[in-house]
């Protein structure tokens, strides 16, 4: 009887004990969330502040207005920025799939001489910094006329031709599908390229999703290639580089909220987009084990 | 030391087992290197023979050839078009013809001025009004970018003409046992089949041969000359000057020792230290929170989770300059903390080199945690629950279940990502620029170098702000060196990459 | 509705490994042959050198007198049925089935009309609509027969295409693959590592071994005669049992000695054995187990300790144990015995047999091979594969000690 009560005892101790456990994990949770949430409210308050452009030292705006939006689209060439970043997005997210999509297919499915090569090859080629190969892309863009106010088509160029070395996640995404697949599609008459358009591309829809969307979000938060390629040319700025600028020394004090603006108009599509996508997004990063 | 017999091993208690592995790895890791060095005259044994046997081949080819097969060792395509594969032949032909007249046009006299990369940057003439005339003459960078460009073209040149040669003795053979050698229309239907590798990857490989192999190259090459503020084209000349900047940049004897040298070591040991504890912190503390969030019984899973991936989508331009500026020495966080009298000071959160170099690496957790947290929760949920429950049956506490089955298996799935995110680590751009720029800047460095630059921030520096390019291309190259060390080494020691299937 | 011919056809992968030594091979219009082996015997390699998804490294591969070495799967007019049935995923049942004819073009309305008609043959009409994953195994497995079939292909291919099926569907679906084979005249090439397949579905077997053909014939054959020790072995369950032998001349014959048992060794052997330059002396017996006649008695014969009895239902499987520890197999009708002698077998130590004489088999010692069957291949002896590069390095490690 008393080792009966003795052991309900314990299991309550332990229901308890896990209890306890649940509620620390609940409170560190909420408190990470509100941490990793702290600079979007903060920059909600600092866009909507009516009062002094420059930084103040109070979180919340003592007048709430739409002035820091009416200069970002009427004084300054935001818009001009936001539509060459959407531009080179849209062409970058179909340009870059194609890319990503053709190698990785090429790559995974096919056996060919030199295969093993090119992989490595590629590998290598990936280990240079970025920016060391973009001072003499540079001279090449400008050599064909595609920096400065021509940069556009050039960035877009940039992108998508480096895309190719970008394609170990859809490898990864093909190699998964059985092989007998291709197999069976042969047999039944198909060319190798008609397998790719009709078995496997039906197939793949998350990750096409997901290759058009990094494809897409990439150039709206790229400052390096963008800066070193629009140099010195406002007029063909991204939004990142054009920003950037407000918050040198000079300009801080009269564009700080309109640089908040900017951002949250900047963040708000591109997020939107990225929360809708999400599954498509963690099924990619995690190789397909976690359905977001 | 002799290896143990397998059976008196697995007799040993847990840790003792723990010590032998650990002493054993490191007593043959002096014998794993040499293999690994082994290897390399190897492999150029390799490529050594592979030369001789593609020139004993071109050989043998030209002594057996017909005269078509000869004639086209001059005159590309010219046995396709007797063998009646008149498409191929055309190609081939316009491609010699292109070749020629762009090397006869072009291309040579780049390659003769890449020797010196110029003699002259500007003409002085007087015109007739007596006025003197300055025309630009000789611009190094175009020479060195046009003679790369023409070696691009001539090892491709050379490339389809053995493609030529080969496509002829083949032909020769078919022919010879009485095979009709394929049709040109055959060809092009076997880039949609057989041959649609080469359809899928021209483009793409082409791209990267212009815009990330050829830039790779020159750059190399800037590495040998003087091209900095001081010789810009195309008022200046830059020339070669060998291993000049390497002397510079790694000069290690304190007589000679180079501020350059200083400021390169600072900051390699930073962004090694850096790139190391950015990875394993986040890592770790990622790993941390996934448990936490799919721990058994924890609700609105979904919602942390979303939370935190949010961070991922806002660009980071905006978050981390926002960042920046909270905690600059002006910034909210900085009045806040007077306001409430924590502090009367401002905090040089950003400004004070130490602390500076904390907080990136803390900001860098609110960066880096959330995909670390959607990545271990990928494996997380990959790790077969039997596995749990049995450890369970046997009795196993939940820190054992963790240290026992979570974090081997961890680990061997994720040790490829952890060598991948330590060598993006080191190129970490994003992070240190928009949220310091490299400042605090010192007077002790050399080339505009602050405190928390990484050799890759200091790279854009020194070309962006210094105009210093040979020395940002030195840089570039010692970057890729220590990435490509690090990782053949890991590559070849690390057991993870090696067993895989133990945890398959 | 083609022959197919293999002449001396060799695989080699990239890395060394040699899969198929020259495998000559002549299939009949409408044979239906069966590849069988162990699991890396080369046997699916073979078949799938024949659909064209792997090169031949040399040798000849024919159909219908055509060589089709260079020529793409789809241009080889076969179709094959996969392990894993690689139905398409996104594609209806319809779909799936329909795909390779609206491939080559066929017109819609014979399309339809064909994929009616595999779908009525394999009972699987009112699938059409669905996908794949709504199906069970089964019914995936006939998708995939329908798939192969629609297009009346020269040889239809299959490999091991019951081996994901449960016990008592692949029993099912067997019996089904026979019927189809009835509606269906057309060549057909079947692989699986399961015997009892290969016996009730195969014209003729190919039994393969790392790479080597061991023995092609009619099920009989294959059973009866066996022409090594590994054929011997693999055909047939519970196994064929062996017996150190020795030869003796005996007046016109021979004699076969296990211990002091002899038997007479049947007519037909002697005829061969006489036309051997040397009868080796020392060779194995192989009997099958149903050919054991245990003597109720425990007197006559060979003796061996019982170790396991099995009560299959209507036979009685005894796992005795030789003097030397060589086990034996004995299989038992039931029929044949009362209650009280099954009993009093079950219950017994130790049994005593005699050999059922014309079914005995005489194999070689040192290779394997059956004395009795002209032109046997000898067992190869199994080496474990070393890549190319690797065997160097072993060699130099041999070299230094």
């Amino acid at each position: 009887m008393s080792a009966n009560a003795d052991t309900k005892k314990k299991f309550r101790s332990k229901s308890r004990k896990e209890r306890t456990t649940r509620i620390l994990i609940y409170i560190f949770l909420t408190l990470l969330c509100l941490i990793w949430l702290i600079p979007f409210f903060y920059l909600v308050f600092q866009a909507f502040r009516g009062e002094s452009r420059s930084m103040v030292t109070y979180v919340f705006p003592k007048e709430w207005s739409l002035e820091n939006f009416r200069i970002l689209f009427k004084e300054t060439n935001f818009l001009n920025w936001y539509f060459n970043t959407l531009i080179v997005a849209l062409f970058n997210a179909v340009l870059q799939t194609v890319i990503v999509l053709s190698v990785a297919y090429a790559l995974s499915r096919m056996r060919f001489k030199g295969r093993k090569l090119l992989m490595n090859l590629m590998l290598i080629l990936g280990m240079f910094p970025g920016f060391l190969s973009m001072i003499a892309t540079y001279f090449i863009l400008k050599l064909i006329g595609l920096t400065s106010e021509n940069a556009i088509p050039g960035l877009i160029l940039v992108y998508a031709a480096s895309s190719g070395m970008g394609y170990y996640i859809a490898k990864g995404f093909f190699d998964t599908i059985p092989k007998s697949l291709d197999e069976a599609a042969r047999i039944d008459g198909a060319t190798r390229s008609r397998v790719f358009f009709r078995i496997i591309m039906p197939m793949s829809k998350p990750i096409i999703i997901y290759t058009i969307m990094m494809a897409f979000i990439a150039p709206w938060g790229d400052f390096m290639y963008a800066s070193l390629i629009t140099f010195g040319h406002e007029e063909a700025y991204n939004v990142a580089v054009g920003l950037y600028k407000w918050l040198d020394k000079e300009h801080i004090n009269s564009y700080f909220t309109v640089f908040c603006a900017g951002g949250l108009f900047v963040s708000v599509p591109v997020t939107a987009l990225f929360m809708a996508l999400q599954r498509y997004y963690v099924e990619g990063v995690t190789g397909g084990a976690v359905k977001g | 030391m002799k290896q143990m017999a397998e059976l008196d091993y697995l007799g040993l208690p847990p840790f003792k087992r723990r010590l032998h592995d650990i002493g054993r790895f490191f007593v043959s890791l002096p014998g794993r290197l040499l293999d690994l060095l082994k290897k390399i005259p190897l492999g150029l044994k390799k490529v050594l023979f592979g030369i001789g046997g593609f020139f004993a081949n071109i050989g043998r080819i030209f002594k057996e050839g017909d005269l078509k097969t000869r004639v086209s060792f001059v005159i590309m395509g010219f046995g396709q078009f007797f063998r009646r594969q008149i498409g191929r032949g055309i190609i081939f032909l316009l491609m010699e013809a292109v070749f020629i007249y762009y090397m006869a046009g072009f291309g040579l006299h780049y390659l003769a001025d890449m020797t010196t990369l110029g003699t002259e940057a500007v003409t002085k003439t007087v015109n007739k009004y007596g006025l003197e005339v300055v025309a630009y003459k000789d611009n190094s960078l175009k020479i060195l970018l046009y003679g790369v460009l023409t070696i691009f073209i001539i090892v491709g040149f050379i490339w389809t003409w053995v493609i030529n040669i080969k496509q002829n003795a083949l032909a020769q053979k078919l022919i010879a046992e009485g095979i009709k050698p394929k049709s040109f229309k055959h060809d092009i239907k076997s880039l949609g089949d057989e041959q649609y590798y080469k359809t899928l990857l021209s483009v793409p490989l082409l791209g990267i041969v212009i815009f990330t192999v050829i830039p790779i190259f020159f750059m190399i090459l800037i590495a040998f000359t003087n091209y900095d503020y001081s010789h810009l084209p195309p008022e200046k000349l830059f020339g070669w000057v060998e291993f000049e900047n390497f002397r510079t940049m790694l000069a290690t004897d304190i007589s000679g020792s180079s501020k350059f040298a200083f400021t390169f070591r600072e900051i390699l040991i930073w962004t090694m230290i850096w790139a190391l504890v950015a990875t394993f912190s986040n890592y770790f503390l990622g790993m941390f929170i996934a448990i936490c969030i799919n721990k058994k019984g924890i609700k609105f899973k979904k919602v942390f989770r979303t939370v935190l991936v949010m961070t991922i989508a806002v660009p980071q331009f905006v978050s981390l300059l926002l960042v920046s500026k909270m905690f600059a020495d002006e910034g909210i966080v900085n009045s806040l903390l007077q306001k409430l009298s924590v502090i009367t000071e401002k905090i040089g959160f950003l400004s004070t080199p130490e602390l500076a170099k904390i907080m990136v690496l803390v900001i860098n957790l609110w960066v880096g945690i959330p995909y670390l947290m959607l990545i271990t929760t990928g494996v997380l949920m990959n790790i077969p629950a039997d596995l749990y429950e049995s450890a369970k049956i046997d009795g196993a506490s939940g820190i054992k279940q963790f240290t026992k089955i979570t974090l081997p298996y961890m680990l061997f799935v994720t040790g490829p990502y952890l060598l991948t995110s330590f060598t993006a680590n080191i190129n970490n751009f994003n992070v240190i620029y928009l949220l310091t720029g490299g400042a605090p800047k010192t007077m002790a460095y050399e080339g505009g170098a602050g405190q928390t630059d990484l050799l890759i921030t200091w790279l854009y520096t020194l070309t962006m702000q210094n105009n210093d390019y040979k020395m940002a291309a030195v840089i570039g190259i010692l970057v890729f060196l220590v990435v490509a060390v690090i990782s053949l080494i890991v590559y070849n020691l690390s057991p993870s990459m090696k067993n895989e299937e133990d945890f398959q | 509705m083609a022959e197919v011919s293999l002449t001396n056809v060799k695989k080699q992968y990239d890395n060394g490994f040699v899969a198929v030594h020259d495998f000559n091979l002549e299939i009949k219009n409408e044979e239906f042959i069966v590849l069988v082996g162990p699991s890396g015997c080369g046997k699916s390699t073979t078949l799938r050198m024949i659909a064209g998804l792997e090169d031949i490294t040399d040798g000849e591969i024919a159909i219908d007198g055509t060589v089709v070495n260079d020529m793409e799967p789809k241009d080889r007019d076969i179709a094959m049925v996969f392990q894993n049935y690689a139905l398409y995923p996104h594609m209806s049942v319809y779909e799936n089935i329909a795909f390779g004819l609206r491939l080559r073009k066929v017109p819609n309305k014979e399309i339809h009309q064909k994929v009616l008609e595999a779908a009525e043959i394999l009972g699987i009409t009112e699938l059409l609509g669905r996908k794949p994953k709504q199906l069970s195994g089964g019914q995936r497995q006939r998708v995939a027969i329908g798939r192969a079939i629609v297009r009346i292909p020269k040889v239809f291919l299959m490999d091991e295409p019951l081996s994901n099926l449960d016990a008592k569907l692949r029993n099912q679906m067997r019996a089904e693959i026979i019927l189809l084979r009835q509606k269906i005249r057309t060549t057909f090439v079947y692989v699986t590592h399961d015997q009892t397949e290969a016996m009730t579905l195969g014209d003729r077997i190919v039994i393969m071994k790392d790479g080597y053909v061991m023995q092609v014939g009619t099920p009989q054959e294959l059973f009866n005669h066996p022409a090594n020790l590994f054929v011997a072995g693999f055909i047939g369950t519970p196994q064929m049992n062996f017996f150190d032998a020795v030869l003796k001349k005996s007046g016109e014959g021979y004699k076969a000695a296990v211990g002091d048992y002899e038997v007479n060794v049947p007519k037909y052997i002697c005829d061969e054995l006489d036309k051997l330059e040397q009868v080796p002396e020392n060779v194995q017996l192989g009997v099958r187990p149903e050919n054991l006649i245990i003597d109720p008695l425990g007197e006559k014969g060979i003796r061996a300790s019982i170790k396991v009895t099995e009560m299959m239902g209507s036979e009685l499987h005894i796992h005795a144990e030789y003097w030397d520890g060589k086990p034996i197999i004995l299989k038992v009708q039931i029929a044949d015995l009362t209650d009280e002698e099954q009993n009093r077998l079950i219950s017994k130590e130790s049994v005593a047999f005699t050999f059922r004489e014309r079914t005995i088999n005489l194999f070689r010692n040192d290779d394997g091979r059956n004395l009795a069957v002209p032109g046997a291949v000898p067992v190869p002896k199994t080496e474990k594969f070393v890549p190319e590069e690797k065997s160097k390095k072993n060699k130099k490690d041999n070299k230094k000690k």
